[in-house]
């Protein structure tokens, strides 16, 4: 039997076209692709090959080791700067190999992210991986926060410094929210779930915070916390988008090749068990019978007669109007939900706390019941199945997101007499003060209801119909619960529920800086309970969730959410005036007015310095600057972009070459009758032939 | 750490690292592996290079590819005699171009030599046809693995011979941005 890794024309990166040229039938012989004796053009390249390459050789380890030795041999000739050199990446690589090991050693749930992998695919792992992501942003943007506005109140707050008086009508700034008169034992509970009492006046929401007389500015530091924050997560994201984008895009952003793909990539090897293997494969199976299934549809299609094809388009866009007037029917109840909400909000009791929740209650509901109202519209449009999971996933997202606006409007129209702040009700302090007092921490208070809500929702759904539902299935076998069958894990609702979380925290952070902290943990709690899900409840999805590009896609909509809570932030710094009653900024007639007041105490350098930024001057130059980088970039990214096709078409091109080749070849070989050769078109060196 | 392995010499384990993509810890835990296969037969001192190989058997039993339908090609494709008996350094190199750092290229090639049943350094139809059967279980009618294995042709096959060459597979690989996970065992 020859050894298997003879013949073969694999080689390290850079050298494989040069060796080709090597690949003479006298090296033949052992490991043709391998060049001993170096020619006098490949010793300035040796001396700088690294050890890194030995890695990358597709020979066995016998050869790669005698290869080394040939290596190391070499280096006494090596000058001593170059000795020096090796040595340098030799340790550099140690030190990168020691890196890796503490990185993984503190990165968070490895273990459990590996077994999900394993078991039940990339698609869910993508969502268990996003799911951490969120963890550790929340977590370290929590950090800045403590760091930079918590620490220093709770500090000033206990040095006891001085009160900066603030001026006003008398009316705007009474504001008391300790509870009057004897506070029942089941207050405290509505308390802690709604913010309200005993939980209002307290470092978790803005209304807590106030501007002392000291050298360290509170109120500056609050909202530039809050500035960095918003920069802080946009990095974040962007950077992870990156790593995201350049595989989407290196790819060609697309299922092109599709059947191969799944034949060649689709095994995963890391899977584990022998369930989970059986469960893949059907699940390959299921893959390749439902492309060939949308063949044979897509076929069917194109063979429609024009009549058909009419009915069929106005179908679909009479369906899409049925699909808006879902959605705008859920916002306006939304929009209802949160008037009637805001105006019995101080009934007591548990109706009370039901008129608290209530706006959350809606937006949860309609989060349920349009999407499954959309899939029965969808049974009618009869898209290929991709386009229909891309129209459920963006109704789903346009639901939430727009769902998450209306209750920001409502509210806002209602603290700002919509937006007519010299009228009525908000003609004294320009912001309704007789409802709205500290108009910030009802906003917080709003924002950490809508969380505490999420996560109460997903725990009851987890509770009450999940575990029943595969404890039915499990125990009674009739034809209704195996058509029911055990849940699926659906991994974009679960996603889009995330983006959501998030940007109600985003919102928030500004009036409840708390919120990072309390979302971490909730993101925490979260993780275990689906995981818990995941592994008692669920059996693995039928259809394949692509998780490269799907990644970009969640990201995607997390930076539009961001975006959405950027405009809320920039709105309510800018335009609504702080309540005088509470607050660090009580004193001013916006909260960016804050900026230009400790502008002007800076020192006078200073202030020059950073007018000068921001003339033209200096502006103008800075702006062509970029104007030419980018103009650079895009010529860059072109170049490349040509490049790539033409190797692509180049390839082609010796295809197409081969073939004539051995055409030619074959009429020469009948054209002299000459004796078959032993093997002919077959030998293992086909390389031989491509020049 | 420090040197208080006496399985393997230094410089033994310097050219373990450099050939591999593991670290000298890494090396150490798969020797562990490796030898839990087989106590017996498996020496605690390598130092004087010992020729020992595994049976398949032992090695397609391990956890991690005992319920891989390609475990047989894999075995086979790394050992030396072609058979699936493995030595260490046949076992050490497997793990590292299976790994997650080893580069898209390697393991494209690798990935080349495990589907080409006939080692004929072409993947044919037959080849296919196997490759589709270990992955569906043998599940699929006639008609349709003809129709993928068709397909499969259609889209991969740069130069029209009706087969796939390693270039026709790389140029696939790049194409398929989930290769490099799922090519991919932890150990």
């Amino acid at each position: 039997m020859e050894p298997q890794r003879q013949n073969s024309s694999y080689h390290g990166d850079q050298q494989s076209l040069r060796l080709r040229q090597v690949s003479s039938p006298a090296s033949n012989q052992n490991h043709p692709h391998f060049n001993w004796n170096p020619g006098p053009e490949e010793d300035e390249v040796d001396g700088s090959e690294t050890q890194q390459d030995l890695r990358t050789l597709g020979l066995p380890m016998g050869l790669k080791r005698a290869v080394r030795q040939v290596q190391q041999m070499k280096i006494p000739v090596v000058s001593s700067s170059d000795s020096w050199k090796l040595k340098r990446t030799k340790t550099l690589r140690t030190i990168k190999a020691r890196g890796r090991e503490v990185l993984s050693f503190l990165t968070l749930w490895k273990k459990t992210l590996q077994k999900i992998g394993g078991n039940f695919g990339g698609g869910v792992k993508s969502y268990f991986l996003f799911l951490r992501f969120l963890v550790v942003l929340n977590f370290f943007s929590f950090l800045l926060i403590g760091g930079f506005v918590l620490i220093p109140s709770i500090v000033l707050t206990s040095v006891d410094t001085q009160l900066v008086n603030s001026t006003g009508p008398e009316e705007c700034l009474e504001y008391d929210p300790n509870p009057q008169g004897l506070v029942l034992f089941y207050d405290y509970l509505l308390d802690l779930l709604s913010g309200t009492g005993f939980m209002e006046y307290s470092f978790l929401f803005y209304g807590y915070y106030s501007m002392k007389d000291s050298s360290y500015s509170l109120p500056l530091a609050y909202l530039l916390t809050a500035v960095f924050y918003f920069a802080f997560c946009l990095i974040c994201i962007i950077v992870r988008m990156g790593t995201a984008a350049r595989v989407t895009v290196a790819t060609g952003g697309g299922a092109v090749g599709n059947y191969s793909s799944i034949v060649f990539t689709g095994w995963d090897y890391g899977c584990l068990g022998d369930r989970a293997t059986k469960l893949k494969q059907n699940n390959i199976r299921y893959q390749l019978q439902v492309d060939l299934e949308e063949e044979r549809l897509k076929q069917q299609a194109a063979a429609l007669t024009a009549s058909q094809k009419l009915l069929l388009y106005s179908l679909r866009v009479s369906m899409f109007f049925v699909a808006v007037g879902f959605i705008a029917a859920a916002l306006y109840g939304i929009f209802v939900a949160t008037e009637f909400s805001q105006v019995r909000s101080g009934d007591e009791g548990i109706l009370g706390l039901v008129f608290e929740y209530l706006p959350s209650i809606v937006i949860t509901a309609g989060n349920f019941v349009v999407p499954l109202l959309c899939d029965q519209i969808a049974s009618v449009e009869k898209y290929p199945p991709t386009v229909t999971i891309i129209l459920a996933l963006l109704r789903a997202v346009v639901l939430r997101l727009a769902g998450l606006i209306v209750l920001l409007s409502t509210l806002w129209s209602q603290i700002t007499c919509n937006g007519q702040t010299t009228s009525g009700e908000c003609q004294l302090c320009q912001y309704d003060h007789k409802n709205y007092p500290c108009w910030e921490s009802r906003i917080g208070q709003e924002m950490y209801k809508l969380t505490l809500f999420d996560l109460l929702i997903n725990m009851a759904t987890l509770v009450l119909a999940e575990f029943p539902r595969r404890l039915l299935v499990d125990s009674w076998s009739n034809k209704l619960t195996q058509w029911v069958g055990r849940q699926e894990f659906v991994v974009p609702a679960n996603v889009l529920g995330l983006v959501y979380g998030q940007t109600v925290v985003w919102t928030g952070t500004l009036f409840c800086p708390l919120l990072p902290l309390i979302n971490t943990i909730k993101f925490i709690v979260l993780f275990y309970c689906k995981k818990l899900t995941l592994f008692q409840n669920c059996r693995p999805a039928l259809k394949t969730f692509r998780s490269t590009t799907s990644n970009f896609f969640f990201l995607l909509v997390l930076l539009l959410g961001l975006g959405i809570a950027t405009m809320v932030m920039i709105y309510s710094v800018a335009q609504i005036h702080p309540s005088m009653a509470c607050g660090p900024f009580r004193s001013l007639p916006n909260i960016w007015s804050i900026v230009p007041n400790s502008f002007y105490s800076l020192s006078d350098v200073t202030q020059e310095f950073l007018f000068f930024i921001g003339s033209q001057a200096f502006s103008i130059p800075l702006f062509t600057l970029s104007c030419v980088v980018m103009c650079y970039i895009i010529a860059l990214a072109s170049v490349y972009g040509k490049s790539v096709s033409l190797l692509r078409a180049q390839l082609k091109a010796e295809g197409k070459d081969k073939q004539f080749l051995v055409k030619q070849y074959e009429k020469l070989r009948q054209q002299l009758q000459m004796p078959e050769q032993s093997g002919g078109l077959n030998t293992p060196s086909g390389t031989c032939f491509i020049i | 750490m420090g040197n208080k392995q006496t399985i393997f010499t230094a410089q033994q384990l310097d050219a373990y690292q450099d050939c591999t993509y593991f670290t000298r810890k890494e090396i150490l835990r798969l020797f562990y592996r490796y030898r839990d296969l087989a106590p017996q037969l498996v020496p605690l001192d390598y130092t004087n290079h010992p020729d020992v190989k595994l049976p398949y058997e032992l090695i397609g039993s391990m956890p991690e590819l005992k319920d891989n339908p390609f475990r047989q090609r894999i075995a086979e494709v790394f050992s030396e005699d072609g058979e699936g008996n493995m030595t260490l350094d046949d076992f050490l190199d497997m793990f590292s171009v299976l790994s997650e750092m080893a580069p898209r290229d390697l393991k494209a090639y690798y990935a080349f030599k495990i589907y080409d049943f006939n080692n004929d350094d072409f993947i044919c139809k037959s080849d296919l046809e196997k490759t589709l059967n270990k992955l569906t279980r043998n599940e699929l009618t006639e008609d349709e693995v003809r129709m993928v294995c068709e397909k499969v042709i259609d889209e991969a096959d740069l130069d029209n011979d009706g087969r796939l060459s390693l270039e026709d597979f790389q140029h696939m690989i790049v194409r398929a941005p989930d290769f490099l996970s799922t090519f991919h065992i932890r150990i």
